[in-house]
């Protein structure tokens, strides 16, 4: 039995919400000391950070969390015993039973939102934190809200080597989030029967028509927002913006479009400062900047860029490149029709997590989907997905229960 | 561009004595004044290489506002070289075309270079200098490079072909077929240097080498030993492969199956973008067994910031490589390639996964050494 077997879901979705309220407060001391062990760990800004963690816990509300399992498993009292469906045997989502969520080297309390609906699903759960201990802090503040959070909920780190690494054999569901060749090794670590959530490499685009490139307000919000989703936690999440199509043909051209978007970087980058810039990255900042002006001067594209190499928006980036996926470093594609960005993902196998669309235009939205999107949405929202949504075009809660129909 | 004649004979006779003070400072290793060679090479390539000069213009810099420093010329992306025919001459005329490799794009760039013989004496003069300052006889050449009649693309198969003509004993042997390692001619060839007495070279690529080794633990061959004065020049690395040995482990390993001592195994560092290369100091006499790289005296390296402007020594940056004898493409190249400026002109190169960790900062001379003997 685990830990919180036992108690009501109730209880455990207002112990976890309310956990996050106090974490929601930047001057609550386990923050504030987790904080600075975030920025030396990811080397963002503090303003980054402190938005993160915002993002983070805001969303974890009893209302959204309660809402989000019953609109999942049918009932909130399904995680209590037998519950009844319609035209369905009654039902009860069980734990699966221990639950290990590994997170990703770079990206800022990603496992906490899994953990948080692994526990609401009453597994025992273990979280392979990272060195800032984020995971663990928060777990000790579920623990002050209710007991059986110190039994239930559990973070430490590892190495995949470490020989105090958790045997992955003992888990029932494992999710994990990194790289395709990490996310292999993982899986194939796993007993028979075991489930797994992987959570693999993925990018997000955007998309900007030539309609939108003719309405002067909606633009300057779709490049503010544009430029927030390029630059917070420096491109490197699956939610960045990776790669920008703009139509040709507009009321604007590339070059246009381009040097306003700079502008918003220029903004974005005051709201969210560089964060510690490794040198392989800023070398191939560069080197991109000084290429894209070698095409410039060619007669092919434009760049705006800052000297110091803080961004780098290339304007008419060749189909032929990949995207940069370099830290505030974005290629504008210049494409006829939503077929050429279409083929432009398919070419560069890209594996879409977030499309954002500058509005709703039905060929738009389909070749997003086409192209293998998993969320659309507007520019500035690519970096917030909402607690309730399908994070890797997975449930929240679903892979976390394991279900016992009753039929007698 | 399209030349008058009189304008194709200004260019001829301008280029032919470029070519020539070049050659003659690469033969007497001395370049008397190196800033002003420099700029007129500069200014060569501003007035005849046309995808250059739309590039530096776009920089500030014409024959017009020429910059004062050789630190100021205008670095070509090396990536560029896939974008256009960066040369000073009409592309379909060059005496070498050399092929970078191909990226994740499978588009290579081309380096186009109008004389032979100014490629030919600087690869020889820096093979010469950095690898057979101690040889008082021709060695034999083991080659783990691409063939030049199978890759005539290839610089360095081009570069070893010269040199195994100019020093070799005329019974070199080429082991690469693609990838494939001709192992047992390589063992028998071998088996016969030391019969002979002569003394080998073996020059490869580091992923050569790493086949090399795993196909000789096949054949349960722990040691091979090599002539006296038997050498290795190690080149290239392990780009687009799966297999990726430490250096310093590769080279401990090589030392240990040759019989060699570790400052007989030499890096060479060049790139297809470039007419001259790098060579690791070990074999001086003099070395203290840190791997920095050397560069012959008509060669020049700048760490970067991503301003492009030269970082102090200690201070990981990108590099930049001012080659005079680059005098028909281009003179100055930048690199992603990160490294940082060590003593005497020298430069220790910083793999990339290193410099990542790394983050921009300075090194102190422990981290720095430690990297050097790598």
């Amino acid at each position: 039995m685990t830990a919180l077997a036992q108690i009501p879901i109730h209880k455990i979705t207002r112990a976890i919400a309310h956990a996050a309220e106090r974490w929601s407060d930047a001057d609550f001391p386990p923050r504030v000391r987790v904080t600075d062990r975030v920025t030396e760990r990811t080397g963002y800004s503090i303003p980054a950070v402190e938005y993160a963690l915002d993002r983070i816990f805001f969303s974890v509300t009893q209302a959204d969390l309660e809402a989000t399992i019953a609109n999942e498993l049918g009932s909130l009292d399904a995680l209590n015993g037998f519950a009844p469906r319609a035209r369905r045997p009654d039902a009860w989502a069980a734990p699966a039973g221990n639950v290990c969520v590994i997170s990703s080297r770079t990206t800022i309390g990603v496992a906490i939102v899994p953990a948080i609906f692994a526990l609401c699903a009453k597994n025992d759960v273990l979280v392979k934190d990272r060195e800032d201990s984020l995971v663990h802090a928060f777990f000790q503040t579920l623990a002050q809200e209710l007991d059986p959070f110190a039994a239930a909920a559990r973070a430490s780190t590892w190495a995949s080597d470490d020989e105090n690494a958790p045997e992955l054999q003992t888990f029932d569901v494992v999710a994990a989030f990194g790289s395709d060749d990490t996310l292999a090794a993982i899986r194939n670590a796993l007993a028979a029967g075991a489930r797994f959530i992987g959570y693999g490499s993925r990018a997000s685009a955007g998309y900007v028509t030539r309609e939108t490139l003719g309405n002067a307000a909606a633009l300057k919000a779709l490049c503010r927002g544009a430029a927030r989703d390029l630059v917070l936690y420096e491109t490197e999440g699956c939610l960045s913006l990776h790669t920008l199509f703009v139509e040709r043909g507009g009321a604007l051209s590339l070059e246009a479009f381009g040097r306003m978007l700079s502008q918003s970087v220029e903004e974005a980058n005051v709201e969210f400062p560089i964060a510690r810039r490794h040198a392989a990255d800023a070398a191939s900042i560069a080197q991109q900047r000084n290429l894209a002006a070698f095409r410039a001067a060619a007669g092919h594209g434009a760049v705006f860029a800052s000297e110091r190499g803080e961004y780098a928006i290339i304007v008419d980036q060749a189909p032929s490149q990949p995207p940069h996926f370099l830290p505030r470093t974005l290629g504008i594609i210049g494409v006829d029709s939503p077929e050429d960005a279409l083929q432009y993902v398919r070419t560069h196998a890209l594996r879409l997590e977030g499309f954002a669309l500058s509005d709703e235009r039905n060929d738009v939205s389909r070749a997003a989907l086409q192209a293998g999107a998993v969320r659309l949405t507007g520019f500035g929202e690519l970096q917030h997905p909402p607690l309730s949504g399908n994070h890797g075009g997975h449930p929240r809660i679903a892979e976390f229960v394991r279900w016992i129909d009753r039929t007698l | 561009m399209r030349y008058r004649t009189s304008e194709v004979e200004a260019y001829r006779s301008e280029a032919d004595a470029l070519d020539g003070e070049i050659v003659q400072c690469i033969e007497q290793r001395n370049v008397p004044d190196f800033n002003d060679l420099a700029l007129r090479i500069l200014s060569h390539q501003l007035r005849y290489n046309e995808p250059y000069t739309k590039y530096a213009a776009s920089l500030g810099v014409t024959v017009d506002a020429m910059p004062q420093d050789w630190q100021a010329i205008p670095p070509v992306p090396t990536p560029a070289y896939k974008e256009a025919a960066l040369c000073t001459f009409d592309p379909s005329k060059a005496a070498l075309t050399f092929e970078t490799s191909g990226t994740t794009q499978g588009v290579g760039g081309k380096h186009y270079m109008e004389s032979a013989a100014l490629y030919d004496a600087a690869l020889l003069s820096g093979f010469a200098h950095a690898m057979l300052r101690d040889v008082s006889r021709p060695l034999r050449y083991v080659l783990l490079v691409p063939n030049p009649s199978q890759r005539p693309q290839s610089s360095l198969g081009y570069m070893m072909r010269k040199v195994a003509e100019a020093y070799g004993d005329g019974r070199e042997g080429w082991y690469l077929d693609g990838d494939a390692l001709h192992i047992e001619q390589l063992l028998e060839d071998v088996r016969q240097a030391r019969a002979d007495d002569a003394a080998v070279c073996i020059a490869g690529t580091a992923f050569a080498f790493v086949n090399l080794l795993d196909e000789l633990n096949a054949r349960a061959i722990a040691s091979l030993p090599l002539p006296p004065g038997s050498r290795i020049m190690e080149t290239g690395g392990f780009k687009g492969r799966t297999r990726i040995v430490q250096r310093a482990e590769l080279y401990a390993e090589l030392g240990r199956l040759f019989s060699l001592p570790e400052h007989r195994i030499v890096a060479e560092y060049g790139m297809t973008e470039l007419t001259s290369q790098y060579y690791d100091n070990v074999v001086s006499p003099s070395h203290d067994s840190a791997r920095i790289k050397h560069s012959p005296p008509w060669l020049r390296p700048r760490v970067v910031g991503p301003d492009g402007k030269t970082l102090p020594p200690g201070v990981v940056g990108a590099l930049v490589h001012v080659d005079l004898a680059n005098r028909s493409s281009c003179i100055a190249i930048q690199t992603e390639d990160l490294g940082v400026a060590g003593a005497d002109g020298g430069i220790i190169l910083i793999g990339r996964e290193k410099g990542a960790e790394l983050r921009g900062c300075s090194l102190d001379a422990e981290e720095l050494h430690a990297i050097a003997r790598a």
